[in-house]
């Protein structure tokens, strides 16, 4: 992936972009807005990193006039611990996810993959499959080897969120995020327990797993072990 | 104090404003009723002079000169007309009779200097020059015979004076009464500011149990002084709050920095595989998540209470929120060994922010979850009342010993009890505060065992 990441914290910066090199990503670091804007605008990435507080021009005013001039590239925002309200300005500016800042390695990579391979096409599929798994978009049904699996909704709506980012990892927050829209930690196993519902369903009957725990990270479902 | 502030008091500049306005009004209504007054006596002394003139004539026609000047000597010699001037005069200019000096004859009207001041009569000096004039009325009687008959303006210029005064002594002393009566105001007024600076100084020099004195008359400057004392209650309760808070923050989080560091110094001090040593820092890591976690909490209570994201409210299905959290949370419970009973009426709206209920009822579910024994039954409802939706979380737990239900909202407080379970303390505190943002009222309920949670929401208008 080639990604621009717009950061004025250069211990963070120096951090960030040592780690996603290390992961065989191109990465661009601007280190103020005006110079993120500058390339943001000039050269074509596959995400953009966009810290919210920004000396000269902030991360707002980049992503609006960024999208203004009709790049449609995916954003990430991250934002200060004390921003509560910053997750719905940056969304509305135009950014398409967020992240609080300090944050995991892995879950920032996590949402990168997921963000950059978001296809434009999905309105158009009726189903989605994963080795012998199958759900039917339009009948909510699944099957696995020709038969037929019950699920509860939100079970539905966690295996179809698994599915959509299948050969990926996706982290617990994602998860909790985009299946339950749940914007903060449960003190209790909520993801925990609602996977392994799952994986009693999907996976207990059948010789080869689908649904893979990925350690200190989170979940990843895809066919060949 | 300085005289000059009495006189910048508002009190004292509206009186002066009001005594400015009354002067002018009153001066217009004096000159008005002056000269209409001027004019009656103008009238009167007409009428007086004519008909005095008409009963010389009388007299004349009766006894010819004779007569008349045996009347005017008897009017004169009487005293009975101090005011009134006469003169009768012969054919050839000869003064007959009458108390003014021989004069060219003429025919009509006349305005005189007082040459003797009638005032003789009633004990002034006739040969004072006076500033009062003679109005006289000249006429040729037959055979070139003259007679004046006139007025001295004594008694009207006496009454006018006399309304000129009374108007003055009348104008000063209201005058006199509203500068006095401003002063006295603003005076008071001034005291009464002056109660509110000290009380102010000294809250500015640190003593914030100083409140304002009230003198009890329920005015509107009690009424004021009563709301900063109310407004000093608020901050001297929310400044003790704060330190209370910022040294709880200090022990709540010594203690995993303490152990954070320990784990680490510990670590260097041993030999250990690198296996050891990952889990170590994994430890590590998830203690300082732990502490983040925490500060995050803070920082979002802290938000909440500021009330900044009350203008994110939109409408929103309430029932539904209820849902989507109480299904995330019954397969929990049934793995912990617990029953969660799910009674959710449809359809219920209110204005809110859906992330923040939705926090508020996990937190309410995480915390009926995490403080009881396994086999307990926990129910999560929501049904709709006259006021507006009432939802409930409810458990047949160990409950909250009864004093310590107003506590357990604050932030950090933990029950004995619940010490050694998992929870920084400050889920409770975010639930208080979502439910005050939301303007909905939260009660603990005993449940005869356990406790119930009632939050009681406001319909949307």
């Amino acid at each position: 992936m080639k990604i621009l990441f717009i950061e004025d914290d250069t211990d963070m910066a120096t951090y960030v972009v040592k780690g996603l090199r290390e992961h065989g990503h191109v990465v661009d670091h601007a280190p103020n807005g005006r110079d993120g804007l500058y390339l943001a605008a000039g050269e074509t990435y596959d995400v953009l990193i966009v810290d919210r507080m920004l000396p000269e021009l902030d991360g707002i005013g980049i992503v609006k006039t960024v999208r203004g001039a009709g790049v449609q590239t995916p954003v990430l925002f991250l934002t200060a611990l004390d921003g509560v309200d910053d997750r719905v300005a940056g969304l509305n500016a135009g950014g398409d996810d967020y992240l609080v800042k300090p944050f995991a390695f892995d879950e920032l990579h996590a949402r990168l993959k997921a963000l950059a391979r978001r296809p434009g096409t999905s309105q158009a599929e009726t189903s989605l499959r994963v080795g012998d798994l199958e759900l039917d978009l339009l009948k909510r049904t699944v099957r696995r080897g020709g038969s037929r699996i019950d699920l509860l909704p939100q079970e539905l709506k966690l295996l179809e969120y698994l599915m959509r980012h299948a050969d990926e990892v996706v982290t617990r927050t994602m998860i909790l995020e985009n299946v339950w829209d749940f914007h903060f930690d449960p003190r209790t196993t909520v993801v925990e327990t609602h996977v392994s519902r799952l994986r009693k369903k999907v996976d207990a009957t059948f010789d080869h797993p689908l649904i893979h725990t990925v350690r200190g990270s989170g979940y990843s479902i895809h066919a060949s072990g | 104090m300085h005289p000059a502030r009495y006189l910048r008091t508002t009190n004292f500049r509206l009186t002066a404003l009001y005594a400015a306005l009354f002067g002018v009004s009153s001066l217009i209504v004096f000159g008005v009723v002056y000269w209409m007054v001027a004019d009656a006596f103008d009238k009167q002394k007409t009428l007086l002079v004519e008909a005095e003139l008409s009963v010389l004539e009388q007299e004349f026609r009766v006894g010819r000169e004779f007569e008349l000047t045996r009347e005017i000597n008897q009017r004169l010699a009487s005293g009975k007309h101090p005011y009134s001037y006469y003169l009768l005069q012969d054919v050839d200019g000869q003064k007959l009779a009458g108390n003014l000096p021989a004069m060219t004859p003429f025919d009509g009207w006349r305005r005189v200097p007082a040459p003797y001041p009638a005032v003789a009569e009633i004990g002034g000096d006739p040969t004072e020059q006076t500033a009062h004039t003679g109005l006289i009325r000249g006429k040729f009687l037959a055979d070139g015979i003259f007679v004046v008959a006139g007025i001295s303006s004594y008694q009207s210029d006496e009454s006018k004076e006399a309304i000129r005064s009374a108007f003055f002594w009348a104008v000063g002393v209201v005058l006199a009464l509203a500068v006095g009566g401003g002063l006295i105001l603003s005076g008071s007024f001034l005291h009464r500011i002056e109660e509110i600076n000290r009380t102010a100084n000294a809250i500015n020099n640190g003593d914030l149990s100083e409140r304002i004195r009230t003198s009890g008359t329920n005015d509107e400057m009690d009424r004021l002084a009563s709301n900063l004392n109310a407004m000093l209650d608020q901050i001297q309760m929310l400044m003790e709050s704060l330190q209370q808070v910022s040294s709880n923050i200090a022990h709540d989080l010594r203690k995993p920095l303490g152990r954070l560091r320990q784990n680490l110094e510990a670590t260097r001090q041993s030999r250990m595989s690198i296996e050891d040593y990952e889990t170590v820092i994994n430890t590590a890591i998830s203690d300082a998540d732990g502490i983040l976690a925490t500060f995050s909490s803070l920082l979002r209570i802290a938000q909440i209470e500021a009330g900044m994201r009350r203008s994110s409210f939109r409408p929103i299905d309430l029932s539904q929120i209820f849902q989507n959290v109480a299904e995330a949370y019954v397969p929990v419970a049934e793995d912990a060994g617990k029953k969660i009973n799910v009674d959710i009426a449809p359809g219920l709206m209110i204005d809110g922010d859906r992330e923040l209920l939705a926090q508020l009822l996990a937190n309410l579910a995480d915390n009926a979850l995490t403080h009881t024994p396994p086999g307990t039954a926990i129910r999560i409802g929501l049904i709709h009342s006259r006021m507006g939706p009432v939802g409930t979380v409810s458990d047949n737990g160990p409950g909250i010993p009864a004093q310590e239900r107003d506590q357990i909202f604050g932030r950090f407080y933990r029950l004995e009890t619940s010490r050694t379970t998992p929870g920084n303390g400050l889920g409770l505190a975010l639930v208080k505060a979502v439910a005050d943002l939301h303007g909905a009222s939260i009660s603990v309920i005993d449940n005869c065992p356990g406790i119930i949670f009632e939050i009681r929401f406001k319909t949307s208008d």
